[in-house]
């Protein structure tokens, strides 16, 4: 992190880090999990769930419910997907 | 700032025992003892056993007295970590008169790439004979000697031949010979190797005949590295590197100097004075070493490389210091050296900020860092240069931790 420069910080001027990107999970016949971009290039086959975990937040606003997975890839790569329980929809995301 | 050049087929230059080697070279008449050298870390064990201590049932790790209990006429040698890289870099540089593309791993073993050489010195055979003949100029140690198409095939031949013998996989041969090799050539932790003997895996080729995704299932991404190894699907090349010239700068202490204390404070001065050195600015330090001569001919040495390259001291300080701590020179040092060994160029930001490091130091870093910034935004219409600020970072929600705000210095 670089040291601050006391420049008061303006909330207005924030960008948001690590947002979630959406990406396509498709299960081809035998029931594996293919990931892809919105696009429709893959992104590649999932070989292994490693870990998963829910959160559940924010219900007193705007309810936020995700099932988050880390998944290994073909090729040994990890990934983060998380699927909004409220829309159905895959995203993308660093731990 | 090193160059590299690489190389499919590979022959595997092994010294065992190197260091232990080493001292019998320069100690006449050693070898005919059992002889056990003392770990650089800590001298109250064990680190490299001779064969002759060894068939007394002395073993590493083991601490000094129960090994004297053992054998009563061990003889002990303190580590000289220096010495034994001085003559490694001198085994390297006599392997690069045959080959331009050679690759250290550890004290005592070198890949060296020989694609192209066969117009030079003809079938392997020959250049076997090579290597063979100019690491015996310079060495004078038993060497085994392996060569096949990857570094692995060249390591686990290298392991399969006898003292002063090699062993040659021929091209397309790599299959067959790796299927009767043990397990314990592949790069495995105890555990994993445990693993494998209780699923009644013994050979590379009984772990080459199981689906490969079982095993990832299994074992994870180093399931499958072990696997492709074992099938011979993995050819890593030899990657030769051309190193710069070490920055170095170097103290000697009127009176040697035990206090860490002390030499952490010479550590400290050793740093900033190397990272004056005009041929670092722009760069960012890589690898450091730490050599000391200590009192009584022996030596110390920490090699550390850093994880994210820096040209903070503070940064390049800490490894170096913790070493210093744990495992911290046997005896009182006369002489301390500093190397930086290897250098990581800056992004491209960073370079337009080391273009003018030297009028940096003379102005201040912050008027500095402001005109680099105010340079950058020019350039590129904007300012690419953000604060990493924290927002929630006790949030459940990865994207509400942190946040970037335009950096103005």
């Amino acid at each position: 992190m670089v040291t601050s420069s006391r420049t008061p910080l303006r909330t207005d001027r924030l960008r948001a880090v690590n947002e979630p990107q959406p990406v396509a999970v498709d299960l081809d016949e035998s029931g594996l999990m293919t990931v892809g971009r919105p696009d429709g290039r893959t992104v590649g086959k999932v070989e292994a769930i490693l870990e998963s975990w829910r959160i559940d937040d924010e219900w007193w606003r705007r309810t936020i419910a995700r099932n988050y997975m880390e998944v290994m890839l073909e090729g040994g790569k990890r990934m983060v997907l998380f699927q909004d329980l409220l829309t159905g929809q895959w995203f993308a995301q660093m731990p | 700032m090193s160059l590299s050049s690489t190389s499919s087929l590979a022959a595997c230059v092994w010294i065992p025992l190197f260091p232990l080697r080493c001292e019998e070279a320069r100690h006449e008449g050693l070898a005919a003892y059992p002889t056990a050298l003392l770990a650089p870390d800590t001298t109250r064990k064990l680190w490299q056993i001779s064969p002759l201590a060894r068939h007394a049932g002395v073993k590493p790790g083991m601490t000094v007295s129960q090994a004297i209990g053992l054998c009563p006429t061990l003889r002990l040698i303190e580590p000289d970590p220096v010495h034994y890289d001085d003559c490694f870099a001198r085994v390297l540089a006599a392997l690069n008169e045959v080959s331009p593309v050679v690759e250290p791993a550890e004290l005592g073993l070198a890949y060296v790439g020989t694609d192209g050489l066969k117009g030079i010195f003809g079938e392997p055979q020959k250049i076997i004979d090579a290597i063979r003949l100019t690491v015996g100029q310079s060495d004078g140690r038993t060497v085994r000697l392996g060569y096949g198409l990857g570094k692995f095939v060249a390591w686990v031949a290298a392991t399969r031949s006898k003292p002063d013998d090699a062993v040659i996989v021929p091209l397309g041969g790599e299959k067959a010979f790796l299927a009767s090799q043990p397990i314990s050539v592949l790069p495995l932790d105890s555990d994993t190797h445990r693993r494998l003997r209780q699923l009644g895996i013994r050979t590379l080729g009984a772990l080459a005949a199981l689906p490969e995704e079982a095993v990832t299932a299994q074992f994870g991404a180093m399931g499958r590295r072990l696997w492709r190894l074992a099938a011979g699907r993995i050819a890593e090349p030899v990657e030769g590197r051309i190193a710069p010239e070490p920055i170095v700068a170097a103290l000697t202490f009127f009176t040697p100097v035990g206090e860490r204390e002390l030499l952490a404070h010479a550590l400290d001065q050793l740093i900033a004075r190397a990272l004056k050195h005009p041929r670092r600015i722009g760069w960012r330090v890589h690898a450091v070493r730490l050599r000391a001569d200590l009192e009584g001919s022996s030596s110390w040495l920490a090699a550390i490389l850093l994880k994210d390259p820096t040209a903070d001291a503070e940064r390049i300080a800490a490894p170096l210091k913790t070493r210093l701590e744990q495992s911290s020179p046997t005896g009182a040092v006369e002489r301390l050296v500093l190397e930086f060994t290897d250098f990581a160029p800056g992004t491209s930001e960073l370079q337009l900020f080391a273009r003018d490091a030297q009028a940096a130091a003379r102005a201040g870093q912050q008027r500095a860092l402001q005109s680099a910034a105010r340079e950058i935004r020019m350039r590129v219409q904007r300012s690419p240069l953000y604060h990493i600020v924290e927002v929630q970072p006790w949030s459940r929600l990865p994207e509400r931790r942190y946040a970037l705000i335009d950096y103005e210095p």
